[in-house]
C-alpha cells in the first residue's frame, strides 16, 4: 500500500441519474471536495483504485448491478472505502440490509441542508484514520521483520510482562544477555520506552504463537 | 367364441362407445362410422360410409391425407399409427374441433385397414383457455395490485429531479458565499434547476395522463364477480397469517359501470390493510369479511370489515389524507388514492368503527342508470 498522505481524497459518486450526478459533483466542488462520478457500478469498479483514499456515495437502485451488489463486491475484495448510500425512495428493509453489510450511512434524496456534505466529511475522516492505522501497522511490521529470532522471543516475553530475570531463566541465558537484546530491540523498533515497544508489538497484531 | 356372437359384441361396443370409432381401408374410404362419430361430426353413418376420411379433416390434412397413407404403405414407417396426437377435425357444418386421435392398423388385414379413435377435446380445451384467461386477469390485477408500490415508484422518479434541484441550490448558495463567486458556474446551475423542475412536472403529468387514460375504461360490471376474483388473489396471503377471509355477497345486485381493475385495486388495498391490521392481533378471531348489499334504490355498498384493533381515534379524521400512515414503510397513499378512485366513480369511501372491535370501510357506488 502506498503512503496515504500523498494522495488527496476523492469522493466517488455512483448514480445512474445524470442530473443527480452532475448536481452532486457541483455541490461537492462548492465544499472544496474533489469528486469523480460514474454512471454504473461496473463503470466504477473498472476505475476503482484501492490505494486511493476517499469515500463512495452510492445510489442503491440502479439497473444491472445495484448498490447493494456493488457493496458486496467491494466487501469481497476487502476494500476499506466507506460507503454512503443514497436512495430516491427509502425503504426500511433495504436500509437495514445495507447497514448490516457495513455501510456508513443511508440518506434519502433530496438531502436536507448540509446532510450529505457532513456525512461525506465524516466518511473521509474515517477513511483517513483507517489508512493511517493500517499504514502505521505496516511500518511497525516492517521494523519487527528486522529482529533476530532471539530478539523476537525477548519481545514476546516482554509483552507478557516478564522481568529480565524471568526471561533469563526462560531462555537459559544470563540477565546481561537479555539486557543487550533489549537494547537492540528498542533501537531497531525505534521505541523510546518499554510501554511504547509493547504497544507497537500489540498494534502489529502478529500474535505470540511463534514462541 | 363363435364369429357371429363376436361380431354382435363388437357392434355393441362400437354403439355405446363415448369416443368416435372410424374404420377406413387402404385408400382412406370409410368402412365403419359409429354413433359417437355421427354425433361428433354431424354426418350420419350412411352419409359417411364410402366417403374418403379426409372430408373429416380441415386443410392442409384434407388434401394431404391420401399421401400420408401412401407414404405409410410404401415405407412401412408409421407417422401416427400407434402414436396418437391432438389434431383438428372438421364437422359437417364446417366448424373445427380439437380431438385426440389414436390410429391403429387392423392386424393381418391385407390390403391394410385402419381403425381410428377420436376423443373430443373441446370442453377440456375451453376449460384450459378459461383458466388461462383468469390467470392473465389475475396477473394484471396483482401486477397493479398495491397502490403503495405504485406510489413508491412515482416518489422515486420525482425525488431524482428534486434531489438535483436541492443539490444545485445548495451549491449555488455555497458558491455565492465565496469571495469571488464563479458567476458562469452559478448561472449554469440555475439553468439546471429550472430544467429539473420541468422534469419533475413532466413526471407528474405522465402520472396524471396515466390515470386519465385508465378512467375511460368503464363498463357494466358484476361487483360480486370482481370481489370473487380479488378474494382468490388475497386468500393465499391471508392463510399463512391465520386470517380467514369470508364473503357475504347479496344476490341480484344490479350492475355498476366501473373500471373493474381500479375497483379491484381499491378492494385489494382495503383487504391488504385489514390483513395487516389483524397480523398485530395476539389472540382471538382473525377475520376479514367482504359484504355487498343494496343500500338504497340508486346505490350499492361494499364493506370490508375486520376484527382487528381498529383505527386509532386520534387518526380517524386524517386516514384518507395523503402521507398519513401508521405503517413502518407505508407511503400513506393507499387510502388517499383509493378514495380518489371511488370518488371518480361518483361514489364514496368512508370509514367507521366496527362493533365490538375492528374497522369497517364502506364503498358506495351508484348503480347503472336505467337498471334501478
Amino acid at each position: 500500500m502506498k503512503p496515504a498522505a500523498t494522495l488527496a481524497p476523492i469522493v466517488y459518486v455512483v448514480d445512474d441519474d445524470e442530473a443527480v450526478r452532475s448536481s452532486l459533483k457541483l455541490l461537492l466542488k462548492s465544499a472544496g471536495l474533489t469528486s469523480l462520478a460514474h454512471v454504473s457500478a461496473t463503470d466504477f469498479l473498472a476505475a476503482f483504485d484501492e490505494d486511493q483514499p476517499g469515500c463512495l456515495v452510492l445510489d442503491i437502485r440502479m439497473p444491472e448491478m445495484n448498490g447493494l451488489e456493488l457493496q458486496d463486491e467491494l466487501n469481497r475484495r476487502g476494500a476499506m472505502i466507506p460507503v454512503i448510500f443514497i436512495t430516491g425512495h427509502g425503504d426500511v428493509p433495504m436500509a437495514v440490509e445495507s447497514m448490516r453489510r457495513g455501510a456508513l450511512d443511508f440518506l434519502q434524496k433530496p438531502f436536507r441542508d448540509e446532510d450529505l456534505i457532513d456525512r461525506v466529511r465524516i466518511a473521509l475522516a474515517l477513511d483517513k484514520n483507517n489508512r493511517e492505522q493500517l499504514g502505521a501497522r505496516d511500518a511497525i511490521r516492517c521494523r519487527l521483520a528486522a529482529l533476530t529470532p532471539r530478539e523476537m522471543q525477548v519481545l514476546q516475553l516482554l509483552a507478557l510482562g516478564k522481568s529480565n530475570k524471568q526471561m533469563a531463566g526462560d531462555l537459559g541465558v544470563s540477565q546481561r544477555t537479555i539486557e543487550i537484546h533489549r537494547a537492540h530491540l528498542m533501537h531497531k523498533v525505534e521505541a523510546t520506552s518499554v510501554a511504547q515497544l509493547v504497544r507497537m508489538f500489540l498494534a502489529a497484531d502478529i500474535g505470540t504463537s511463534t514462541y | 367364441m363363435r364369429p357371429s356372437s363376436a361380431n354382435r359384441e363388437v357392434q355393441a361396443l362400437l354403439d355405446v362407445a363415448i369416443d368416435a370409432v372410424i374404420i377406413i381401408d387402404h385408400r382412406g374410404i370409410i368402412e365403419s362410422f359409429n354413433p359417437a362419430a355421427e354425433r361428433m361430426f354431424g354426418y350420419t353413418a350412411s352419409e359417411a360410409l364410402g366417403s374418403n376420411v379426409s372430408v373429416l379433416m380441415p386443410e392442409p390434412d384434407r388434401s394431404a391425407h391420401d399421401s400420408y397413407i401412401a407414404r405409410y404403405l410404401g415405407s412401412g414407417i408409421p407417422h401416427i399409427l400407434g402414436i396418437g396426437r391432438e389434431v383438428d377435425a372438421r364437422r359437417k357444418d364446417g366448424s373445427i374441433i380439437p380431438v385426440a386421435l389414436a390410429v391403429g392398423r387392423i392386424r393381418d388385414s391385407d390390403p391394410p385397414r385402419f381403425v381410428g379413435f377420436l376423443h373430443d377435446l373441446t370442453v377440456r380445451r375451453r376449460a384450459a383457455e378459461e383458466q388461462q384467461l383468469i390467470r392473465e386477469r389475475m396477473t394484471r390485477v396483482s401486477h397493479l395490485a398495491t397502490l403503495g408500490e405504485m406510489a413508491g415508484a412515482i416518489a422515486h422518479e420525482i425525488n431524482q429531479p428534486l434531489a438535483a434541484i436541492s443539490n444545485y441550490a445548495l451549491a449555488c448558495q455555497r458558491m455565492l458565499e465565496a469571495t469571488e463567486p464563479g458567476i458562469a458556474e452559478i448561472q449554469d446551475a440555475l439553468k439546471q434547476i429550472s430544467g429539473q423542475a420541468l422534469r419533475a412536472a413532466e413526471i407528474i403529468g405522465r402520472v396524471r395522463s396515466l390515470v386519465r387514460a385508465r378512467a375511460r375504461r368503464r363498463e357494466p360490471c358484476d361487483i360480486n364477480a370482481l370481489i370473487q376474483e380479488v378474494s382468490a388473489l388475497v386468500r393465499s396471503e391471508a392463510r399463512p397469517q391465520g386470517v380467514q377471509l369470508s364473503l357475504d355477497l347479496a344476490d341480484d345486485l344490479p350492475p355498476v359501470e366501473v373500471d373493474g381493475i381500479q375497483i379491484q385495486q381499491v378492494l385489494l388495498n382495503l383487504i391488504h390493510n385489514a390483513i395487516e391490521a389483524l397480523s398485530t392481533v395476539g389472540s382471538g378471531e382473525r377475520r376479514v369479511t367482504v359484504r355487498t348489499g343494496r343500500t338504497t334504490p340508486t346505490e350499492l355498498t361494499i364493506s370490508v370489515i375486520d376484527s382487528g384493533p381498529g383505527v386509532d381515534p386520534a387518526l380517524s379524521g386524517r386516514i384518507f389524507d395523503p402521507f398519513c400512515t401508521t405503517k413502518e414503510h407505508g407511503t400513506g397513499l393507499g387510502l388517499a388514492i383509493s378514495k380518489s378512485i371511488i370518488e371518480a366513480h361518483r361514489g364514496r369511501l368512508v370509514h367507521h368503527p366496527n362493533v365490538p372491535t375492528g374497522a369497517c370501510f364502506s364503498i358506495n357506488l351508484p348503480v347503472l342508470e336505467g337498471v334501478q
